[in-house]
């Protein structure tokens, strides 16, 4: 694809949402719609302005990411733990196996009640909330690609006599790799989501959830809609940063697909 | 320095496996002899047991009755002195050629793996591509870099199985040459599996023929020609036609039973 074309496809991908924005801007400015279910979007952008530089807004962002970053740190780890050692050992996923895809058809949000009762109302829960959510992908992804690592890799090792270690640092994480990496990007979807239900559902203070629920117990559709859109903003970019470090993970194998 | 090195014999070698609790006999009681610095091909239809006796003399294949001896001495496991190279070159994507080269070199410093490494790339034309990934790669450049990793250990042995199986037939000979050239530098024992009578008649010393059910030696063939040799050439011609009357694809069959 040249630049040209790249930029057309840009534009084709934008014509959809701009017509969604004028609409919105229409049915709210002729009055089908009232401004305090529906706020237009110029005072939501006005709204956002103001608050960006608010210290209370920041602390909001602040907080939430600090959230995300330990449940999703705690949740990968010891997601990319448990699919390796499901991954490398039969015995193991025999043991594990069952009762792990038994718990995993538990929605995640229903923990929350359960949680609550164990840990109470503070900062432990939802973490504890983000870790599960992002738990599950990276463990079936780390799974299915130390499982998937070619068993002609794997003679080749034994042809050069590596031992256990060496098999699993040289030849099963390489391999894996790829697949690990869109373990966490799929976790870190996962925490996000996870992270605005455990705001919203476990009472805090503080949070991007909680400005959602200011917003909505002081019918400022405003507030609300802000809270919306930075938590989806700051999640689009994250993802991003993760996609972008992944790619690089995939270096070498880039044209093996084209095959 | 020893010069007789890598001179493998077999004796009584005699191979099962259990299929379905029957046992199989896969090889029966094989005796050859591969004296230092020659080049033996097998040949022989498929399943006739050549590619277990590749893999008992690589070493992963070890529970095997008689006695396959490299030197004097039972092999019992893989070994750096004993090389592979594959049909499938089996670099590893993740790896740059460099990398691949280098794959087996532990034990040695950065300084002496760059210096083994570019020897290896220089020896199979391929100085310069140490930084591409295989994937970059034709496959018969590919397959050089595998002939380069596999060398890079200095092996006493080289194993081939049918590594130019996967290539175009003019890319094939050009690399049947290359493959001559090496064996001529390396003065190594090289025993390369193949399907090619065109190829074995052009590479080897002796030529081996299997049967198969179980796998036994039919036929050793010497091919006394002068190298280069001419594959056009009626000495050519004749132990081909002495090759192929042992498959009965000799031309005194008619077509009509022949089929």
């Amino acid at each position: 694809m040249n630049i040209n074309e790249k930029i057309k496809v840009k534009i084709v991908g934008i014509i959809f949402p701009l017509l969604l924005l004028i609409l919105w801007q229409y049915v709210v400015s002729a009055g089908y719609v009232s401004h305090h279910i529906l706020p237009l979007p110029g005072s939501i952008i006005l709204k956002f302005v103001r608050l960006i530089t608010h210290e209370k807004f920041l602390l909001h962002i602040a907080v939430s990411l600090r959230r995300v970053f330990y449940g999703f740190f705690i949740g990968t780890l010891s997601g990319f733990l448990f699919g390796l050692l499901i991954g490398l050992s039969r015995t193991s996923e025999k043991i594990f196996g069952p009762f792990f895809h038994t718990v995993r058809q538990v929605p995640l949000i229903g923990w929350i009640p359960l949680i609550v009762m164990w840990f109470g109302m503070n900062e432990f829960p939802r973490i504890l909330i983000v870790a599960i959510g992002a738990f599950y992908p990276t463990t079936m992804n780390t799974f299915a690609g130390v499982r998937s690592v070619p068993t002609q890799y794997v003679e080749l090792a034994s042809v050069y006599g590596f031992n256990k270690i060496k098999l699993i640092r040289r030849i099963i994480l390489p391999s894996a790799l790829p697949s690990i990496v869109t373990g966490f990007t799929l976790s870190l979807g996962m925490s996000w989501v996870l992270l605005v239900a455990a705001e919203l559902l476990i009472e805090t203070n503080v949070g991007l959830g909680k400005l959602i629920d200011v917003g909505r117990e002081t019918f400022n559709m405003e507030l609300v809609t802000v809270g919306i859109i930075t938590a989806g903003l700051l999640g689009f970019i994250m993802t991003k940063i993760v996609e972008r470090l992944a790619s690089g993970t995939q270096k070498g194998r880039v044209s093996d697909q084209k095959k | 320095m020893v010069i007789n090195k890598g001179i493998l014999e077999i004796r009584n070698l005699s191979k099962s496996f259990v299929v379905d609790n029957n046992p199989l006999q896969v090889l029966k009681n094989i005796n050859l002899t591969f004296p230092s610095g020659t080049f033996i091909s097998i040949i022989g239809s498929s399943g006739c047991g050549k590619t277990t006796l590749l893999r008992i003399m690589l070493g992963l294949e070890t529970n095997y009755e008689g006695d396959a001896l490299l030197d004097g001495e039972r092999i019992e496991g893989p070994g750096i002195n004993r090389g592979i190279v594959f049909q499938d070159h089996r670099l590893l994507p993740w790896l740059t050629v460099g990398e691949n080269v280098a794959f087996g070199l532990d034990g040695k410093n950065r300084k002496e793996k760059k210096l083994i490494v570019d020897e290896h790339l220089k020896l199979v034309g391929l100085n310069g591509f140490e930084s591409a990934y295989p994937a970059q790669l034709s496959g018969g450049m590919a397959q050089r870099v595998a002939i380069a990793r596999a060398l890079a250990n200095k092996p006493e042995l080289l194993l081939l199985d049918e590594p130019l199986g996967a290539l175009d037939a003019l890319t094939r000979m050009h690399m049947q040459k290359e493959l001559e050239r090496l064996w001529i530098l390396e003065k190594i024992t090289m025993i390369m599996v193949t399907h090619d009578v065109d190829e074995a008649i052009y590479l080897s010393d002796k030529v081996i023929i299997m049967s198969s059910r179980p796998g036994i030696i039919k036929k050793i063939i010497d091919i006394p020609l002068p190298r280069p040799r001419d594959r056009a050439g009626s000495d050519f011609m004749q132990i081909k036609a002495e090759i192929l009357k042992e498959f009965h694809l000799g031309t005194e069959y008619p077509f009509a039973y022949a089929i």
